[in-house]
């Protein structure tokens, strides 16, 4: 493609990722979840039908019927045996893997259900949001709380590493949820609009995307929050890397990773990777490994390698037909899982 | 970003107007007429409307402040939400409708097409389109904030209800909103009956059209709403006022040569700079002689009159800051009521407290692009928040194609349009908003030429 061609100058080129297959579903690829035991990639469409992957291979295990007027997010259950959608009618489904049915339909509190959260270790809980609505759910979908209305739409939620709590984001900050109390555990204030939310591995920050072309970062055992700011655009994409170190973020064309060791990244300079010629849909980092995986809107995917500002290089590369709208890493680090805009979802090994 | 990129924008009408001013009507009519196309509705309350194909999303305002409180950097995030999901659907629209409350500031909703990328790279916002009741408007238009915004923010305005009104009070309706809003396209309906491409697709950003401004709302703001020319006998006459809306009025009074309009016009202008004076200020039992100084009448007192003192017989032109009929005014000498022989109006009714208006600039030329850079950088930065809207096609120095421009408070948008080819250069740009002074912008703006 003539839009890798500036990279035939470089001295170092990035290898083609193996496709191991690709396959599409009905429209736009609008969330993707690799199941935590590695068996199954489930990658719903905008348009509604969650189908489900062998992971390892092109064919369907099951093709879920998924929401009315469109799915909004997938989240497995921790041992891989049910998954959970939420969508534009309103509901939370959670679909038997094994049976291939639907088993329950639960009221999400509003039109649109648009965030799902599983917590992990023994009998994980449910979190789910739509429009100010956030209430949690135990394994078998009995309702455990509905907390009362935040004061805005909640933009996102996530459960902490290690320790049974739950932080939500809407405009006006974070709040931290206790499952065992009605009421808030904390609030991080902060007078913006939170596009994403994203716990460190190690549970001691928090990393938030913003509408305002900015990234927080807050520090759990302070309530200190920083601001990273020259963003192009709004930023929907963070990761952190394993160690809780790195945090690479969005917001354009380029990818910008912050070093959050010692007293933060404030002041700091961080790595910027160039090569993606239009805005970034997805970062990640691998789960255990230093890989970070890259999309965007052109269609490219990239996995770099994180060596110090001077020498960071991409080392493998894809580019697809359609812009790419999510990523994610298969539980063994050995793969990601990629959808495009077209309904395309690819599988790429990285050895 | 090419050309293929921009047909893809999928057009957006933002619809807006009090309660009772006939946005259901309009949308109802829009929806079932046979347009062809595939309308998708964003609205406050679900409505009953809807029909095969077309899609409506209830949505809760949610007034995002993006910068510590900027009003100009205020968007709709249930919007942003909302559209960036619809966006992602091969399925596309043809068109997005979106309707506000009637209290809702027009201002986020427009902002949100502006300052949100994927937002401005999806959509192409088409219009706002405000619809006025034009019965009842009169209640809103003097102390609501939320109507006079719309009217301002409009590219089309539709005078609903004309049936309920008579053509005398259209028309002072219509000259009222002209004076706010001179680019808006105003039509008048009843019941909401308009054609389709009046308010779709009208490239309410098409500036050639935006642009194409009745030349009398362009004259300029006088500093009184009233002048008249009485003849008055040599002798003390008695000006009488009653209790209005002001604790104080500033008149002038000065000598003319006749009692004829051409007389009072002549006056005008030099009056004009007796106005920019300081004035003087005179309790109610004070003498007012005719003179070239400005004068402050105090109007606290319980009795408000004041003696009129003229040495020579002859024709003298009151000219008063408010309308007299505000205070009942009246003039009288030797027990007898004196009637103005020829009196002029500088404004329409009610616009006494009309700070809402449109300054327009056209002039030939070409610009330079520093200094045009570094005056709007700095005109959005300290004016932005009275900005509400703002669109221009300009001539750049060394440009081969004209250069098109929109903004929404201090947010900017521009690019080079189509060359200029034969056609003589000029520019020709637009401001809508509150308390701007023309011949700042207009100074401003001309000292930008090369």
């Amino acid at each position: 493609m003539s839009r890798l061609n500036n990279f035939s100058n470089r001295l170092f080129q990035p290898s083609q990722l193996r496709e191991n297959w690709a396959s599409t579903i009905s429209d736009h690829v609008i969330d993707l979840a690799w199941s935590p035991d590695g068996r199954y990639i489930a990658a719903a469409s905008v348009l509604g039908p969650v189908t489900v992957f062998e992971g390892h291979r092109r064919s369907i295990i099951h093709a879920f019927k998924g929401h009315e007027f469109g799915t909004m997010a997938i989240a497995w259950r921790p041992d891989s045996k049910v998954l959970a959608s939420a969508g534009q009618d309103g509901k939370i489904r959670l679909w038997d893997i094994t049976s291939g049915e639907a088993t329950h339909a639960l009221d999400g509190g509003a039109e649109w259900v648009e965030h799902l959260s599983w917590s992990s270790g023994e009998k994980p809980i449910l979190a789910s949001a739509a429009g100010r609505k956030l209430k949690l759910w135990n394994a078998g979908g009995d309702l455990v709380r509905e907390y009362s209305d935040h004061q805005s739409t909640v933009s996102g939620i996530q459960w902490r590493p290690r320790v049974r709590q739950l932080a939500s984001i809407a405009y006006g900050g974070v709040t931290l949820w206790d499952p065992k109390q009605a009421e808030a555990l904390r609030r991080l204030e902060w007078r913006g609009s939170s596009l994403v939310i994203v716990w460190s591995p190690d549970g001691k920050h928090i990393a938030t995307g913003d509408q305002d072309s900015t990234v927080h970062f807050w520090i759990m055992s302070t309530g200190d929050d920083l601001q990273m700011s020259g963003y192009l655009t709004k930023v929907r994409e963070i990761s952190w890397d394993a160690t809780s170190r790195y945090l690479a973020t969005g917001g354009g064309q380029e990818i910008t990773v912050w070093d959050c060791s010692g007293r933060g990244p404030e002041g700091t300079r961080p790595v910027t990777l160039s090569g993606h010629q239009d805005f970034l849909s997805v970062v990640r980092f691998q789960h255990r490994g230093k890989l970070l995986a890259s999309g965007g809107a052109d269609g490219l995917v990239y996995v770099w390698q994180l060596r110090g500002r001077r020498s960071s290089l991409a080392v493998h590369e894809a580019a697809l037909t359609a812009g790419v709208t999510s990523l994610v890493w298969s539980p063994n680090d050995q793969y990601i899982a990629v959808g495009d805009e077209s309904g395309g979802v690819s599988v790429f090994s990285i050895s | 970003m090419n050309t293929a990129m921009l047909n893809d924008q999928v057009p957006v009408t933002v619809l807006t107007g009090f309660l009772g001013s006939g946005k259901t009507t309009l949308l109802n009519r829009i929806l079932t007429e046979n347009h062809g196309k595939r309308i998708a509705v964003i609205e406050n309350e679900f409505g009953e409307i809807g029909v095969d194909n077309d899609l409506v999303i209830g949505a809760e305002e949610e007034i995002f402040e993006m910068n510590n409180g900027c009003i100009c950097c205020t968007v709709r995030g249930d919007l942003i939400r909302i559209l960036g999901n619809l966006m992602k659907r091969r399925d596309k629209f043809d068109y997005i409708m979106v309707e506000t409350t009637g209290l809702a500031d027009p201002g986020p909703v427009a902002q949100t097409f502006f300052m949100d990328t994927e937002m401005q790279e999806k959509l192409q916002l088409d219009s706002v389109t405000t619809l006025v009741d034009a019965k009842h408007i009169w209640q809103h238009i003097d102390d609501s904030d939320e109507a006079r915004e719309q009217i301002a923010f409009a590219d089309v305005i539709l005078l609903n209800k004309i049936d309920l009104v008579t053509e005398e009070a259209l028309e002072q309706l219509e000259a009222r909103i002209r004076n706010m809003n001179s680019a808006a396209k105003i039509y008048r309906t009843k019941d909401a009956v308009v054609e389709m491409d009046k308010i779709l697709n009208v490239g309410g950003f098409d500036l050639d059209r935006a642009l194409e401004v009745d030349p009398q709302f362009m004259e300029p703001e006088y500093p009184f709403e009233w002048a008249g020319v009485y003849n008055l006998s040599a002798g003390t006459h008695e000006l009488v006022l009653q209790e209005g809306p002001d604790p104080a009025m500033k008149v002038a009074l000065v000598p003319v040569n006749a009692s004829t309009d051409e007389a009072l016009e002549a006056a005008v202008e030099p009056v004009v700079m007796v106005f920019s004076d300081d004035a003087y200020e005179l309790s109610a039992g004070g003498t007012l002689q005719p003179s070239g100084r400005l004068i402050a009448l105090n109007l606290t007192a319980d009795e408000l009159r004041f003696d009129v003192q003229i040495d020579r017989s002859g024709a003298y032109a009151l000219f008063t800051e408010h309308h007299p009929d505000e205070f009942q005014a009246q003039l009288s000498g030797s027990g007898a009521l004196v009637k103005p022989v020829v009196e002029r109006e500088f404004k329409p009714d009610h616009e006494h407290d009309d700070e809402v208006t449109s300054v327009g600039i056209t002039t030939p030329g070409d610009l330079d692009p520093d200094r045009l850079n570094d005056w709007i950088s700095n005109l959005l930065r300290t004016k932005g928040v009275d900005i509400f809207r703002m669109k221009g096609i300009l001539s750049i120095k060394g440009q081969p194609d004209r250069f098109v421009f929109q903004g929404v408070h201090m947010l900017f948008d521009g690019r080079p349009d189509r060359p200029w080819g034969e056609e003589p250069r000029y520019n020709s740009l637009i401001f809508i908003g509150r308390n701007l002074n023309r011949t700042e912008l207009t100074e401003g703006f001309e000292a930008c030429l090369a």
